[in-house]
């Protein structure tokens, strides 16, 4: 046996209680795989709040619209990063289209992926900001020029109908993509909900609770992202739509924390014979990480401090505070509630007599500094993202509006 | 500024896609292997270039050719469900003499501990070593023969195997009571379990010694004094119908009252 192997086989040795089978001391879901439905949690979550303003009319919404389609899509190009650098030859994951498998979940999610990405993300952001792109282009020289012409196609056209058009467009692909935001993070929680042999994700409700969760984690996501760049743009932020955007949250927590509760009443009365060691799990090994961090810091105390903002005629320094408070801690209750689903979910013996544990490593592919890295990646690239397509307002050459849906 | 009907900007959009689209069906003749889905998910021809391997392995029933005495005691032993070639490496080529060497003897501890290591998550009866502690000088062959091994020392308890049981009734009512009081074994049981195996209590009339309803409670069952404790009695003839104590009472960790 490979001694570093060896070694870190027997710290985790040390933590297992009770029973467990031979491979189970060692986990095989790593962070990776907690990060993967994190983040596209977060492109359906930006995706559904960017469909509010153009679909449902929420007005309030407006500044934040392109915002949350370039978080989305800058989250989307990260997607599948951790599992492919979980599995190892990424490479191989262009087969997966070669050759479509119906038969595997797993497998379909390439197509789920490429539809919700080229159909859907590229081509609404396209259309959206084709009129800009073609004035952009006017208005640069050089690189920068060749660059807006390549990516709006050698589009020209920036006639009224041809504007029409491209709003008209937006609205119908807008309407596409809801269902297939849905699609696209639902499929994650049927990944889990469909392992039957694994009682803690073996649920129907798992798509669901899934989905609002991803809708709770992108809101807040987008809100905390509009906090920061439009204070470090040194500009005011828009009471109307942070007040939009945290009523939007509150609402959307409500949903989740319950759908979460029915899950967990059902299976307390269900009581199958796994309830015993879930039951230490939640008590023991994932104490801190569930009741604490995603219940109590990252649903619970958000919620109160939304509706104490929202509710209370708290001055709005006081409350744009409290909505960005709030949604980093709901950050962190999302990530918390990923981790409690897939390191969790393993950390209980098929046997349901014992529990082991999971360490994790600082360096290597699947290591804290390789999920650190694909933390911050998305960032990176929403930073390239906003600076070749701005999506502020006043970005947007001289004679173009906001969009009137 | 149309050109007939459609949009200029969905020709443009339709190109990239229609690119997208021609190079994929491009990309998949020219790389999906010929015999893919013939048989199900996969290339057809990989179970041939399969098949065409050599083989490695005789299998068992060739070593017992001529090395039957071995064989056979190893098929009485407590590695009677591995193979020889588990341990001596595939060996169709000596089967077939056609092989230069014997197939090798395995004198490192390495392969032993692939299944007598220490391991939580192993059952507590079955033999494993901290290879630190256990003999760290001496190889495993020195004192177990791997065709017949049995424990060189005699266990201290029944404990040291059946730890699982042990624990239970260490908790349960029966915990004054030691092995023996229900289980007669003989010495050889401890060095040849599975050839000498212990005796278990067959019949009612067993229990009913300290449960039976106006039987007095033993001063002296076999070495134990039991009147201090508060047995439960019940009328033998009619408790349970014609069913056997254990069918109901688990003996090792019995009901509380």
């Amino acid at each position: 046996m490979n001694p570093a192997h060896k070694a870190q086989l027997e710290a985790a040795l040390q933590q297992v209680t009770g029973f467990i089978y031979p491979n189970e001391a060692e986990l095989h879901w790593s962070i990776l795989v907690v990060i993967y439905p994190y983040i596209t949690g977060l492109v359906a979550g930006a995706f559904i709040l960017a469909s509010l303003e153009k679909v449902f009319k929420v007005k309030d919404l407006q500044p934040t619209y392109r915002l949350a389609l370039l978080t989305a899509l800058a989250f989307v190009f990260v997607a599948p990063l951790p599992l492919q650098a979980h599995l190892g030859h990424p490479e191989r994951a262009f087969e997966i289209f070669l050759t479509p498998n119906p038969a595997s979940a797993m497998a379909m999610f390439g197509f789920v992926y490429a539809w919700y990405l080229m159909v859907v993300l590229l081509l609404e952001i396209w259309f959206e900001f084709r009129e800009d792109m073609v004035r952009w282009r006017q208005q640069s020289r050089g690189l920068k020029k060749l660059f807006y012409w390549l990516i709006s196609l050698g589009s020209r056209d920036v006639s009224p109908e041809a504007v029409a058009f491209d709003h008209k467009a937006v609205y119908a692909i807008t309407i596409l993509g809801i269902p297939s935001a849905f699609l696209l993070h639902g499929y994650v929680g049927f990944i889990f909900g469909s392992v039957k042999a694994n009682p803690f994700w073996s649920s129907v409700l798992m798509p669901i609770v899934f989905l609002f969760s991803a809708i709770v984690s992108g809101i807040s996501l987008v809100l905390i992202l509009y906090y920061v760049t439009t204070l470090i743009r040194r500009k005011t932020l828009d009471q109307k739509c942070l007040n939009a955007l945290a009523a939007f949250l509150f609402y959307a927590l409500i949903i989740d924390l319950s759908l979460e509760l029915l899950d967990f009443i059902h299976r307390l009365y269900e009581s199958e014979e796994s309830i015993e060691i879930l039951a230490e799990l939640i008590f023991s090994k994932l104490f801190i990480s569930l009741a604490i961090v995603q219940i109590l810091l990252g649903t619970i105390g958000p919620l109160l401090l939304l509706a104490f903002a929202l509710f209370t005629g708290l001055p709005n320094e006081l409350k744009r505070l409290a909505f960005f408070i709030a949604a980093i801690f709901i950050q962190v209750g999302i990530f918390s509630t990923r981790w409690n689903v897939v390191i969790g979910g393993q950390l209980f013996s098929k046997s349901f007599r014992g529990l082991t544990a999971y360490k994790l490593e600082l360096g290597g592919q699947e290591g804290l500094l390789a999920a650190l890295g694909l933390l911050i990646l998305p960032f990176v690239i929403l930073y390239v993202l906003l600076k070749l397509l701005p999506p502020w307002d006043d970005a947007r050459t001289s004679d173009t509006k906001p969009l009137e849906g | 500024m149309k050109s007939g009907k459609i949009p200029n900007q969905v020709l443009q959009v339709g190109l990239v896609f229609l690119i997208v689209g021609a190079t994929m069906i491009l990309v998949r003749q020219r790389f999906i292997p010929e015999s893919f889905g013939e048989l199900g998910h996969y290339r057809a021809d990989a179970v041939e270039v399969n098949a065409s391997h050599e083989i490695q392995f005789a299998g068992w029933q060739a070593c017992a050719e001529c090395h039957d005495d071995v064989v056979a005691t190893k098929n009485s032993s407590f590695h009677r469900t591995l193979s020889c070639e588990t341990c001596h490496g595939p060996a169709a080529e000596h089967a077939r003499e056609e092989a230069e060497e014997d197939p090798p003897l395995p004198t490192g501890k390495e392969l032993c501990l692939t299944c007598h290591r220490y391991l939580v998550s192993r059952p507590t009866g079955f033999p494993q070593i901290i290879e630190d502690r256990h003999e760290p000088a001496k190889a495993c062959h020195s004192c177990h023969d791997p065709h017949d091994p049995v424990p060189s020392e005699r266990p201290e308890s029944c404990a040291g195997c059946h730890a699982t049981i042990s624990r239970v009734i260490a908790v349960s009512h029966h915990a004054p009571l030691d092995c023996e009081v229900c289980h007669e074994a003989e010495p050889e049981h401890f060095l040849r379990p599975r050839a000498h195996l212990p005796r278990k209590p067959f019949e009612r009339d067993f229990c009913g010694n300290c449960h039976a309803a106006g039987i007095e409670t033993p001063a002296n069952f076999r070495g134990v004094d039991l009147t201090a404790l508060d047995i439960p009695k019940i009328e033998q003839d009619t408790h349970g119908g014609t069913l056997l104590c254990w069918q109901c009472h688990y003996q090792h960790s019995p009901e509380a009252r």
